[in-house]
């Protein structure tokens, strides 16, 4: 059987069942709601077993404790009630559940998962107040507020990780640690999580879990030094776990079935007692086994690691042959399929980030950022595009969800048009999804930083945008992110920040511009500030990550990854076959144009001086109307996107520039530390702490997202592409977003669909096989019209898509500042290439979230 | 503050009652505190909000229960010195003191009491803006002051604010 035999690439006559339907439906009325069980036996294990008294947890004490909680969870296995908001607060509904999977990440329907090891203490002032909040409430009733408030987060005051970190660390990393709480240069997000990262489900799927064990279990037998021994057994007992919480799911779904009535629903649950009695313990036989067997693996992932950027990898790749056999045997046709996957969606979306009312604020409208990935190449380098990738590609535009986040790989050389054109078909459907990545480009950035090739080909997707090879790579590809303005910033006022007041010196002098003869001198003032704010970041970071060494070691995770199994170390220790940390760089067109613009109108033209320039930035540019015009104006100030050599080299020097910074250092689990270009929502953050800056960016203004230029720099889209696709891949291994709007034409969905595809393609191709081509890009692809309507009527598009830079998210859950960037993101009508003008869209005085 | 007496007869006494009567008698203890929850801010703020956590404590069990245990020193400062207070929790009793304490779990330095309000008890946006616009510092475990925005929003709670 070839590995496309659809005659019908689009699968358009599939459509979702009335039962999948309906759930969907339920999923976008439910708010989320705060779900105690696992804080609660993950405290009292913990009290019982001695754990808060301990300096250093091994992976055995951790594994045990999961094991307890994965033996004691409630075996849920459909849900009933949920709670929606309506004008008084939040009311309970109820609704018919259909799963063909058991058990959740969380005992609720849409649950909030709280880990108090990490941030979750921050929801602690808000409890009573977080059913009410205006962005993104959370359901929580009073008893769950007195069980963390009593019996969880006391005993979490001196042992989550940011304090164990402060506590355990020194004097300089407690100035730095002050330095983080001021949001300005950095944060560093070990102390919400590393989870960013793909297990290796081919074990479980393909052998079954208690083959894994036997395998834990000979290592252990063989092993002659004693914490070997017990890292061996901690795989052991952590994989139990998850047999164990099989075994119950089975159990209640047996017992449901006999008490069930309805002849279709009795079959359903004994089907499911039936699945769950052989699977994950044993090889998965049936395409929904293996799913199965994913699902369950990764809920239990989910107990061990905090739900941020978590990512299932190359699904298509690991359940082809299962698919293969079951529609080759006749026991599954491509309908069923298509459904199984909509409901397995459906499931991994069961959750949502604990966000505080600050982050939501700040950054919020993220899901988990739970990265799938499909297509692309296979270890050997061929096409592995199949049906099943056509089949998760269906079902993610019938389901149009947050999370998953859907990535598609496509290769210029491998791949055929009909593919591509496939992708963005998709991406039109569903307006946002999925996201795009160029294989040569990537597979040249990953062999870059270390990987080998097979496991560059073999990359997947993490979090937003991030790849690292499937299964293999503990990258904590979000381990930093990277006010790079800030360190513009320091550049220009010699060591001080306007945020701080110019009194303090935050780093090192690094020269007073005013005296500089030359732009190289001040691209040396630069460089040195750079390297401090990176230094600081690293240290960090660092620090952090030994105090996971210390006390969370991830035994599950490292049951489910190539190299713990090898090593005998747990990932967090460097048992992974690849490590590294990412750092996402906030602000790289920002500050390429603000180099350009003090390169041209100082040092080229002497327009203006250094000591007038910085008077402009301190007055945000008041009484400098003619400056600011002049530097907005892309056809008279060089600017990044437009395809300018001048601005564009000084974007390529940059990229260098903090790769260069980077290079040798090593982390605390002996990998690498690589740059990406993917902001999320930090953008809008980070931009509400700056300044006004030298490329006519007022005061407190969102900074361009991701690797995108900004806006209303370039009227054309092939410009903006080819500035982008000029960075070289090397540098870029993170990841990178490129956020496009395109204007979805009225007329002829075909030729714009034609014209879309031959936009990617050309930017993928651009500079043919010397550069790789652009790497990755998204788009939103929804009217104006719809973006304003939706602020102004968000009950209207409670299910509107968009990409905001990496990751997807409903456009109701955005804050103000978020919203308004989207909506006046340079939008391109496909039918000529040209930018369409709108009037900035103003931002409401107190808007908050609808 | 209630004197050491006081707080003792109220402990007394107030177990005879019923949660929701021990609730009204500090509601009604309260009065000036819960202007000041309704945001209209006065430099006594603090002073307030502390001296109706003392009778809170004193007259309820149930509010008494958030410190059982629960040992920590809290130091507040205005960032111009002007005023400086302390309080610490030891053995389910909470002592406050008009001087900065040395070596607390957590120093909380403030530009004035309408950023130190905002800080704990706002629901929009001006905590936020409080931190970002550097009117208050932390320093120290940054738990402990969760616990006490809790402390002070469930008191809020108990007079009717929230």
């Amino acid at each position: 059987m070839s590995a496309v035999t659809l005659d019908d690439l689009s699968l358009r006559d599939i459509q979702l069942s009335p039962p999948l339907a309906a759930l969907r439906e339920a999923y976008f009325r439910a708010v989320p709601e705060v779900c105690t069980e696992r804080p609660a036996l993950i405290t009292r294990f913990s009290l019982e077993a001695g754990l808060f008294q301990r300096d250093r947890i091994t992976a055995l004490d951790k594994a045990r404790l999961y094991r307890r909680v994965l033996e004691n969870r409630a075996p849920v296995l459909w849900h009933t009630r949920a709670h929606k908001r309506t004008a008084d607060g939040l009311e309970e509904f109820t609704f018919v559940d259909s799963s063909p999977f058991a058990g959740s990440t969380t005992t609720r329907f849409k649950g909030v998962p709280i880990y108090p090891e990490f941030l979750a203490l921050g929801l602690w002032p808000e409890l009573w107040t977080i059913s009410r909040r205006k962005a993104n409430p959370y359901y929580i009733s009073e008893d769950q507020v007195r069980t963390l408030n009593f019996d969880v987060f006391p005993h979490w005051l001196d042992h989550s990780i940011a304090e164990l970190a402060r506590a355990r660390g020194g004097d300089e990393d407690r100035r730095r640690m002050q330095l983080l709480q001021k949001f300005v240069f950095f944060l560093v997000s070990k102390p919400n999580c590393i989870s960013h990262t793909i297990p290796d489900f081919s074990r479980a799927v393909r052998e079954g879990l208690r083959a894994v064990i036997q395998d834990a279990q000979a290592h252990r037998d063989r092993a002659g030094d004693p914490a070997k021994k017990d890292f061996y057994q901690a795989l052991v007992e952590g994989l139990e776990g998850i047999i164990a919480y099989a075994r119950n799911l089975a159990g209640s779904a047996a017992a449901m079935s006999n008490r069930e009535t309805d002849p279709a629903r009795k079959a359903a649950l004994a089907e499911i007692a039936h699945i769950y009695r052989r699977v994950p313990e044993h090889p998965a036989e049936s395409f929904r086994e293996g799913l199965t067997t994913v699902w369950l693996c990764w809920t239990a992932v989910h107990l061990e690691n905090p739900n941020v950027g978590l990512s299932l990898g190359r699904l298509d790749q690991l359940l082809w042959d299962l698919y293969r056999r079951d529609i080759e045997a006749g026991a599954l046709t491509v309908e069923q399929a298509v459904e199984l996957v909509g409901y397995l969606w459906l499931k991994i979306g069961d959750h949502v980030p604990t966000v505080p009312n600050a982050g939501e604020q700040l950054f919020g409208g993220s899901g988990s950022n739970q990265a799938i990935t499909i297509g692309g190449v296979d270890a050997a380098g061929r096409d592995a595009v199949n049906d099943l990738t056509y089949v998760m590609l269906r079902a993610t535009e019938l389901m149009k969800l947050r999370d998953p986040n859907l990535n598609a790989r496509y290769h210029p050389e491998v791949h055929d048009g009909a593919y591509l054109r496939r992708l963005c078909e998709a991406n039109v459907t569903t307006g946002a999804t999925p996201a795009l990545h160029n294989d040569r480009a990537v597979i040249r950035a990953l062999t870059a930083s270390g990987h080998t090739l097979e496991q560059a080909r073999d990359y997947g997707v993490i979090g937003c945008v991030e790849p690292g090879s499937n299964g293999r790579f503990y990258g904590h590809s979000g381990a930093i992110l990277l006010n790079l303005p800030s360190a513009l910033e320091l550049a220009l006022f010699n060591g001080r920040h306007r945020h701080f007041g110019m009194d303090a010196q935050i780093s090192p002098e690094s020269g007073n511009p005013l005296t500089f003869g030359s732009f190289a001198q001040f691209k040396e003032a630069f460089r040195k500030q750079l390297s401090w704010v990176m230094d600081q970041a690293v240290a960090l970071n660092e620090l952090f990550g030994r105090i996971h060494q210390q006390v969370y070691p991830t035994p599950i995770l490292s049951a489910l990854f190539e190299g713990p199994m090898e090593k005998g170390q747990d990932v967090i220790d460097g048992g992974a076959a690849l490590n590294s940390s990412g750092i996402a760089i906030i602000g790289l067109a920002d500050v390429a144009d603000s180099l350009t613009a003090l390169e041209t109108l100082i040092y080229r033209e002497g327009r203006i001086d250094f000591a007038g320039f910085l008077d402009a930035l301190r007055k945000n540019y008041e009484g400098y109307d003619w400056l600011l015009t002049r530097l907005r104006d892309p056809h008279r100030t060089p600017r990044f996107g437009n395809d300018d050599s001048q601005a564009d080299a000084n974007a390529v020097w940059l990229v260098e520039t903090i790769e260069e910074s980077l290079r040798g250092k090593v982390n605390y689990r002996g990998g690498n530390y690589r740059p990406g270009y993917w902001t999320m929502t930090n953008h809008a953050g980070f931009g509400r702490l700056l300044g006004a800056t030298p490329n006519g960016r007022k005061a407190g203004e969102n900074f361009s997202s991701g690797i995108t230029p900004n806006s209303g720099v370039t009227p054309f889209l092939t410009s903006a592409l080819r500035s982008v696709a000029k960075l070289p891949p090397e540098c870029l291994a993170n990841g990178i977003a490129l956020n496009l709007k395109f204007t979805p034409d009225d007329g002829d969905r075909g030729r714009m669909i034609d014209n879309f595809t031959a936009a990617v393609r050309g930017y993928f191709d651009a500079d043919g096989d010397r550069s790789g081509g652009g790497m990755e890009i998204q788009f939103n692809v929804t009217s104006h019209r719809d973006f304003v309507e939706a602020v102004n009527d968000p009950s209207r598009y409670d299910q509107l898509l968009v990409r905001v830079s990496g990751y997807t998210a409903y456009f109701k859950d955005l804050n103000p500042e978020m919203q308004k960037e989207i909506i006046d993101r340079t939008e391109y009508r496909l039918s000529s290439g040209e930018a369409v003008l709108y009037e900035t869209f103003p931002l409401a005085k107190g808007a908050a979230h609808g | 503050m209630a004197n050491a007496f006081t707080r003792t007869t109220l402990r007394l006494v107030s177990p005879a009652l019923p949660g929701r009567a021990q609730d009204w008698l500090v509601r009604s203890l309260s009065q000036p505190l819960a202007q000041q929850f309704y945001g209209q801010i006065t430099d006594q703020f603090l002073e307030l909000l502390l001296r109706g956590m003392d009778l809170a404590f004193a007259l309820s069990r149930d509010y008494r229960r958030n410190i059982e245990g629960f040992r920590a020193t809290y130091v507040w400062k205005t960032r111009d010195g002007s005023l400086a207070c302390s309080a610490v929790f030891h053995d389910g009793n909470m002592t406050v003191d008009t001087q900065a304490r040395p070596n607390p779990d957590v120093l909380i330095t403030f530009k004035d009491a309408r950023a130190l309000w905002a800080f704990l008890l706002s629901e929009d946006q001006d905590a936020l803006d409080s931190i970002l616009a550097n009117t208050v510092e932390v320093e120290g475990n940054l738990n402990y002051i969760y616990k006490y925005g809790f402390l002070a929003r469930d008191l809020s709670k108990r007079l009717g604010v929230l």
